[in-house]
């Protein structure tokens, strides 16, 4: 097959391929947190207005830990009660399943007409 | 043109192609294991903790232990591969040769991201310790964290900059005393040298699956943060001194080293810390292993384990700054970048522009986006590279057989491994969609556009046939 | 101001002295060589010697 010769690319070409490159990570990095969609918060579900060592389920033993971290019953409240949502859709999981097959069937098939053409003119046609 | 500063006797340097300044092969196998457990360790001293808060201290040893069944796999699969693909630039080289060329320039890219975020991720804790060491020391008002952020990348890039020797070197060093800290806490404090102080049984007394077991699978998420980075080691495959041994020595001896440290240090935060403030890395214990060593009450152990800390941070950026400008060099040699980046420097045979450039980039996310965010991130793009492995140990297997070419080492019990991870890697997505489902999605997102853009305009400028350069038979099939 | 105020100046002083160290290398080296030979590192040259060695 015919030889591929690649175009020479100017310096100018050059950096506006960089400036696309990093324009597209910060949007992937930052969109989300503009539009506020980012992270897990932990929440507390039942505040305690009276907490003890008790009532927020601790042991002597652990409770001797708080204190030894600097802790009391109150100020170890939201540390101790938060928990994570673990609730979720099955729309939301479907949609992540669909985009990561859809995104790794994308480049095998795109890498493997490329791949092809890398081979055939490597080593030839038999 | 000046003179050209060649002053190699052995194979660097001057080569076929055409080469006249190419990476300098100096590295041994421990310069291996300290690129790879150096970025990694870090993740015991930090981070790894988020992992109990998702699902109980017993959640996070199982994470523990099935992300370092994950990993062996990923060390295995990547030691045959990379000892007879022995070149810059790693899995992005991998990939080139095995699945194709869209593929590497995502692998590229992942490498890159991951280990620029990782590095970001490590200046800021840096520049937290700096500002906690100043309040312990009776500093008044806050200490500004900026300039020791800037400082630890600095530092770090310009020592990449002027030779890969040196920075490895100090890297081994580093690295050593804070696996040795490690070591030295959990003998202290277990009751074997002196009294004990862990009371796992009272500290997990009504509390061992707080979230019961989605909790297990969501802690997998951060259970990867006690390895994330291993597979960096083959990023010095250009520079080390016979590849097709020392880098599957130093890669196996890293995991193994690896899985030695996690387990202990989840035993010993986990006997001394409480769960909830374990678990919580920002409001509660930011560094388990140091606030651990503040519980011991003794004072040696506080100093050690704050320089460990300091240390392992340190090891972790500088590992990344040096993996994360191969990779951005081997991408731009080969033109699927601008090709100006494929430049080595004449004195100090670096990839130094790739160096220069990635720094501004670190800066950006070191002093502009939150930890957590930064974080997940880098992890995401770590298991998107893992999902790539399996992909690329099997095809790899079924193109070039192994009669066909002759491996450095061969990874046993194939295609159990590749299964394996690819089922960790499903796991683990499953966990990341339970916190991060959004950044997620917009993540495989910007990796879609990039590969569009990447097929159907970057490529034209890509020479074809001349990319493949192992000497390798034609590959069956084809 | 104490210690840890004049260590603050310190590293910005000397990040700022390192980065300006990169800067002026980086320059120097893109001056006094040739475009030809910064670029001209090539992937797989061990593996390519040890063909040529082989033949």
């Amino acid at each position: 097959m015919a030889h591929y010769t690649p175009p020479k690319q100017g310096k100018t070409s050059q950096l506006f391929d960089v400036l696309v490159l990093v324009v597209l990570t910060f949007g992937a990095l930052f969109v989300p947190l503009w539009m506020g969609m980012a992270g897990a918060a932990k929440s507390v579900a039942t505040p305690d207005p009276n907490p003890t060592w008790e009532t927020l389920g601790q042991t002597p033993a652990q409770a001797a830990k708080y204190e030894a971290l600097g802790y009391d019953p109150a100020s170890a409240h939201d540390l101790i009660l938060a928990r994570f949502d673990y609730s979720f859709s099955i729309g939301a999981l479907l949609t992540m399943i669909v985009v990561i097959v859809l995104y790794y069937v994308l480049i095998l098939r795109f890498s493997e007409v490329e791949y092809r053409e890398v081979i055939s003119e490597k080593f030839g046609r038999e | 043109m000046a003179d050209i500063d060649i002053t190699s006797q052995t194979i660097d340097g001057m080569g076929p192609h055409g080469t006249k300044v190419g990476l300098l092969r100096v590295l041994g196998p421990a310069h291996v294991w300290a690129l790879g457990v150096g970025i990694v360790l870090v993740g015991e001293y930090m981070g790894w903790n988020f992992a109990v808060g998702k699902g109980g201290a017993y959640a996070a040893l199982i994470a523990c232990w099935f992300a370092g069944i994950l990993y062996s796999c990923v060390a295995m699969i990547d030691s045959e591969v990379t000892s007879t693909v022995a070149s810059a630039g790693g899995q992005y080289t991998q990939a080139k040769h095995i699945i194709g060329p869209l593929m590497a320039f995502n692998v590229g890219l992942y490498l890159v991201f991951a280990y620029t975020m990782l590095e970001a991720a490590n200046a800021i804790t840096a520049g937290y310790l700096f500002f906690v060491v100043a309040q312990m020391t009776g500093h008044a008002g806050d200490l500004d964290q900026r300039p020791f952020i800037i400082l630890v990348i600095m530092f770090l890039a310009w020592l990449n900059y002027r030779g890969v020797l040196a920075t490895l070197t100090f890297n081994l060093v580093i690295t050593a005393i804070a696996f040795c800290a490690i070591l030295i806490l959990f003998l202290s404090t277990s009751g074997i040298l002196g009294g004990g102080i862990m009371e796992h049984t009272a500290l997990f007394e009504g509390h061992e699956l707080p979230y019961g077991w989605i909790g297990v699978l969501a802690a997998m998420h951060f259970g990867l943060w006690y390895y994330l980075g291993i597979e960096g080691t083959t990023q010095a495959a250009e520079e080390v001194r016979s590849p097709a041994r020392a880098l599957p020595f130093g890669t196996l001896a890293g995991i193994m080293t690896l899985l030695i440290a996690a387990t202990l240090t989840w035993y010993v935060c986990s006997g001394v810390l409480p769960w909830e403030y374990l678990g919580d890395g920002v409001n509660g214990s930011v560094a388990p292993l140091f606030d651990t060593a503040r519980l011991s009450g003794s004072n040696g152990l506080v100093w050690l384990l704050g320089f460990g800390t300091l240390f392992a941070t340190l090891a972790s950026a500088n590992g990344c700054i040096n993996d994360a400008s191969r990779a951005w060099f081997a991408m731009g040699r080969d033109k699927y970048l601008p090709g100006w980046f494929g430049a080595v420097h004449p004195q100090y045979r670096t990839p130094y522009r790739a160096i220069v450039f990635l720094v501004p980039i670190a800066l950006i996310f070191a002093l502009g986006a939150p930890l957590d965010q930064v974080i997940t991130f880098s992890i995401l793009s770590g298991l998107l590279g893992y999902t790539f492995m399996p992909l690329n140990i099997i095809l790899f297997r079924r193109k070039w057989p192994l009669e066909t070419i002759k491996r450095g080492y061969e990874h046993p019990f194939h295609p159990i491994p590749a299964i394996t991870l690819l089922t960790l890697c499903g796991v683990t997505f499953f966990a990341v969609f339970l916190g991060y489902g959004t950044q997620l999605v917009a993540m495989i997102g910007f990796y879609i556009v990039v590969s569009l853009w990447f097929h159907f305009w970057r490529y034209r400028f890509v020479n074809r046939g001349a990319q493949f350069t192992m000497p390798w038979p034609k590959p069956q099939g084809y | 101001m104490d210690l840890w105020n004049y260590l603050e100046y310190a590293a910005w002083g000397i990040s700022a002295l390192l980065g300006l160290h990169m800067l002026v290398d980086w320059l120097k080296t893109d001056s006094s060589y040739s475009e030809d030979v910064l670029t001209s590192s090539r992937e797989g040259e061990l593996e390519a010697m040890a063909e040529e060695h082989r033949r």
